[in-house]
């Protein structure tokens, strides 16, 4: 678990990883209930080639939130909406968060206490790990998938890079 | 200097005529920021049309574009609507335009040369083939990064123009014209200065002289060009 100064109002976002997770459908059902305590961010980690795309998409979050202008219904959600790149939302939020049969998950707060974090921990039901072996485990063939990388693209930019291009840019499109 | 509603100080590193650029901190990352700002004493019609926020939104679209094409160019960290701002990548290394500058007071490194032209004429053959206007395509707009990379076009001012593809694949898809003609101008670009810098105690001119912009030189492409005096 690692904590990251986003630089909005002083708030850091707290990243842990997980693999073998188990009870993903339950995960999935205690957050739509609204009932999963504290709120917290699902991330397909199978989506996250390195930590900073995902600390771009916190610093949109955070600005959003700032301007009370989010477009999903909570600030967590909207970490997920954002990293997706893409204008859909029902779409990201699927695509970009988990699933049932998700394995692999990234787990973010926003202004998480250790406390907070541990109880996080203790919802999932599978093995932390390093955030280091995110550049390892890695989707590839899902990443240039779903933000439709380019080959010419990858030539002149990490992948990195080219998610946060999208990130970024997604509502100037 | 201080950029209104951003934590954390500011450096100003350029202003130009319709942008400041601010050198900051993006997550912990080193990054620039451009703030465009309105000009007041545009017609209201034209003003209304060049909103900054369609300017801002034009420049992401072209930056995601170029680099679909396989043009390098610095990643775009964020973008404000709010405060008119686009956050950019920092990117280390020198402008073409200081590259140049040093061959002409120390000689031509002809390999060197030959890299630099040839990636220009790939970045802009690839832009055009692609349907992208630079619109103001200058050596100070490019920056070699880390020497044995691409050559960043990297743009300062309002840069990349979109135009429809509606006249049809016009533009020939091989590259061969570009290079060469962009070699020549470079060698002309450092002849200039050479001559320029040795006769410099006699005309008392130094070689910026020769490189400011004639008021009478159309902009964009065509700036490269005349400057240098070549056809």
């Amino acid at each position: 678990m690692k904590s990251f100064e986003i630089g909005i109002g002083g708030i850091s976002l707290s990243l842990a990883l997980f693999v073998d997770v188990t009870n993903s459908k339950e995960l999935l059902e205690l957050m739509q209930a609204g009932t999963l305590e504290p709120e917290v961010a699902f991330l397909n980690a199978s989506l996250v080639p390195v930590v900073f795309p995902v600390l771009a998409a916190a610093y949109k979050t955070l600005v959003a939130k700032s301007r009370e202008s989010l477009t999903t219904r909570t600030l967590h959600s909207e970490l997920v909406y954002n990293y997706s790149g893409s204008k859909h939302i029902s779409e990201s939020l699927k695509r970009c968060g988990i699933s049932d049969s998700t394995t692999y998950i990234l787990a973010a707060r926003f202004g998480a206490s250790s406390d907070e974090m541990t109880a996080i921990k203790g919802h999932i039901k599978g093995t932390e790990i390093g955030l280091d072996e995110l550049e390892t485990r890695a989707d590839r063939a899902q990443i240039h998938k779903h933000y439709k990388i380019s080959v010419p693209e990858l030539g002149i930019s990490s992948v990195s890079d080219a998610i946060i291009c999208r990130i970024s840019a997604r509502d100037a499109l | 200097m201080k950029l209104e509603g951003i934590e954390g100080s500011l450096i100003l590193i350029k202003q130009g005529a319709e942008a400041r650029v601010f050198e900051s901190n993006f997550v912990g990352r080193r990054s620039v920021i451009k703030e465009r700002f309105s000009k007041k004493y545009r017609h209201p019609l034209l003003d209304s049309k060049l909103t900054l926020k369609r300017l801002n939104a034009q420049e992401a679209r072209c930056l995601t574009k170029a680099r679909k094409l396989g043009v390098s160019t610095p990643a775009l960290y964020a973008v404000d609507p709010l405060l008119h701002t686009l956050t950019f990548e920092y990117v280390e290394g020198p402008a073409v335009t200081d590259v140049l500058l040093e061959f002409g007071l120390h000689g031509i490194v002809e390999e060197r040369l030959d890299d630099i032209a040839t990636q220009i004429g790939d970045a802009i053959g690839k832009l055009h083939d692609g349907g992208l206007i630079h619109g103001d395509l200058t050596t100070s707009n490019m920056l070699v990064h880390n020497e044995d990379k691409a050559v960043d076009l990297y743009v300062l001012e309002r840069a990349l123009l979109s135009m429809h593809s509606s006249c049809g694949n016009v533009v020939s898809s091989h590259h061969g014209p570009y290079p060469c003609c962009i070699q020549e101008i470079l060698k002309a670009v450092v002849c200039n200065i050479e001559q320029a810098s040795s006769s410099a105690t006699k005309r008392k001119k130094t070689h910026n002289d020769r490189m400011s912009s004639s008021p009478f030189c159309p902009p964009g492409y065509v700036k490269v060009l005349c400057d240098f005096g070549v056809q």
